[in-house]
């Protein structure tokens, strides 16, 4: 989103004074789940109503102690998504954002042609074309980065498109400066923050994907959304709750960090 | 020419990834979905099979139904909010705009399960009701309604991304003359600048739309009955066995979610068209 200018907004104005009424209601949707989430985790007995038999962190404790490894999987797993993403991402943006070829569009299309695929056809799609590589987690991983790979590319391709970062680098290169000069001292600081928001929003999403992830994953395999899921079905509601505020410990924080550098991502839901 | 083969070759890894990631598997998706039960020869039985079940149509019906209705209440919602967030100097500002992105990182699952703490059996509302009147009421976590708003939770995001983008683009003497000449608020909403951000409203509803229509998570949470079609393609693959089912119905998903992108991105075009649409395009 770029910067604008800004008139004075006066309160008298009845136009801003919707806006605002609709933003209340809207933020107040966004936002009442979290304190009712923390309360249910927190009551000893919720059928019963609010703090119910006193407030309890056992939840908590054994909400922690049940997914741990599924969490510990995850984190893992996006960890590996995110170095995928980066060696076949960066080079691809770059291409995009600097060179004009035949075939550019088609190549700007093709990655992002998951957006457009519902995640449970991807994943369906997998385990047709590859049955046998399930169980080693291999689909997952590859699947996670199909899906995952789109926001990184538009995330940083108008970055390095940016014309300001073309000429200091052509200044750079008639000052002498090396091309690895050139990338380390012009190029990455200036798509520091753009690099940034990319990398935690491939490990959020990754983190938070459940529609490719609940049909290749395996019982070895498995993430902590899909625990999430089964928990949901088959666990008390204050455990799922602990679980579920454990879970946005690890995505709410890196989403406001996303917004704060700039970023916004549109994911699958 | 090494230049030019150099750097050609940076679309080599991803060509690579997709092709044996995403291309591939969609063609033997294709291909699967067009063999007979015996392997053996190809047939369009499948996809009769589907367009003459009756639960599937209803799948696909409650689809398309929750998917408009959703974003219709989505579009509504968000249109004065992102008018609000881009015009609006509060120092809130940044912090409400930061909020109205959080839904953004949860997963369906964890927002199917947002409406059950509200409107669940044991949910706080019903409750609060039990304790005020001795009766339970409004648990319809389950129900059409706990879906929708459920669909609507992950959509507020959506939309106000899209909309603050053509919203920064508008001059404010639009919004400041209209007024001067005595427009009413509603006036100036629905004839000022409706129009001007009609190319957006259609960018934010297709996004909208092929968001609820790949929905799984919060479907699979809540749905008890309502049943749409990426919960048909779910239950044919893992509970029934039948891969040909699952991937007809598959490919018909990605095909109406694709024809949906492609059609209101044309029709998106022909209406007038903000100078940035190009670029804020690319992130969708």
């Amino acid at each position: 989103m770029t910067p604008t200018h800004r008139t004075a907004h006066r309160t008298a104005d009845p136009v801003m004074a919707i806006g605002q009424g609709f933003t209340l209601v809207a933020v107040v949707i966004c936002l009442a789940p979290l304190p009712l989430l923390l309360v249910v985790a927190t009551t000893a007995n919720w059928p019963l109503g609010f703090w119910a038999d006193g407030i309890t962190l056992n939840w908590m404790r054994d909400g922690w102690e049940a997914v741990r490894p599924y969490a510990l999987f995850s984190l893992r797993l996006a960890a590996m998504v995110l170095a995928i993403d980066l060696a076949i991402g960066l080079p691809a943006a770059w291409l995009i954002a600097r060179h004009d070829f035949i075939g550019r569009q088609a190549l700007v299309a093709l990655i992002n042609l998951p957006l457009a695929i519902p995640g449970i056809a991807i994943a369906l799609a997998l385990i047709l074309a590859y049955p046998l590589a399930r169980a080693s987690g291999l689909l997952l991983l590859l699947g996670q980065v199909v899906y995952t790979l789109p926001f990184l590319v538009a995330t940083l391709a108008p970055a390095l498109a940016q014309p300001a970062l073309i000429e200091r680098e052509a200044v750079a290169r008639t000052l002498g400066a090396s091309a690895v000069q050139r990338l380390l001292y012009v190029t990455f600081p200036t798509i520091r923050s753009a690099l940034l928001a990319a990398l935690i929003l491939v490990f959020t999403l990754s983190m938070g994907e459940f529609n490719v992830s609940f049909f290749l994953f395996t019982p070895l395999n498995k993430t902590l959304p899909v625990e999430l899921y089964s928990a949901y079905i088959t666990n008390r509601v204050e455990v799922a709750a602990a679980i579920t505020a454990i879970f946005l410990l690890f995505v709410v924080p890196a989403a406001i960090a996303i917004e704060r550098l700039g970023g916004s991502k549109i994911g699958q839901a | 020419m090494l230049r030019v083969m150099l750097t050609a070759s940076l679309a080599v890894p991803v060509l690579v990834l997709f092709a044996l990631a995403l291309l591939i598997p969609l063609i033997i998706l294709l291909r699967q979905s067009l063999l007979d039960g015996s392997n053996s020869s190809l047939t369009l039985e499948n996809y009769a099979a589907v367009i003459r079940s009756l639960a599937y149509r209803r799948a696909l019906l409650n689809s398309v139904l929750i998917a408009f209705a959703s974003t219709l209440l989505a579009l509504i919602l968000c249109f004065p909010v992102a008018v609000y967030i881009e015009r609006s100097n509060s120092r809130y500002r940044d912090a409400l705009a930061v909020a109205l992105t959080i839904p953004l990182s949860l997963p369906g699952i964890v927002i199917g399960f947002f409406v059950i703490l509200f409107f669940g059996l044991t949910g706080v509302v019903p409750q609060l009701f039990l304790l005020l009147t001795g009766e339970r009421q409004l648990n319809f976590a389950y129900t059409f309604g706990g879906m929708l708003l459920g669909y609507l939770y992950f959509q507020i995001p959506r939309v106000v991304l899209v909309l603050r983008g053509s919203v920064a683009a508008l001059s404010q003497d639009v919004i400041d003359v209209s007024r001067t000449l005595g427009a009413t608020p509603l006036r100036v909403y629905l004839d000022v600048l409706l129009p001007a951000l009609l190319p957006a409203m259609i960018s934010a509803a297709s996004v909208s739309l092929a968001t609820a229509f790949g929905a799984f998570g919060t479907a699979a949470t809540l749905s008890r009955g309502f049943r749409v079609l990426p919960l048909e393609i779910a239950a044919s693959f893992t509970e029934s066995f039948q891969p040909e089912r699952a991937a007809s119905l598959s490919i018909a998903l990605a095909l109406l979610t694709v024809a949906l992108l492609i059609g209101l991105g044309q029709f998106a075009e022909r209406a007038l068209k903000p100078p940035d649409a190009a670029r804020g395009g690319a992130r969708i």
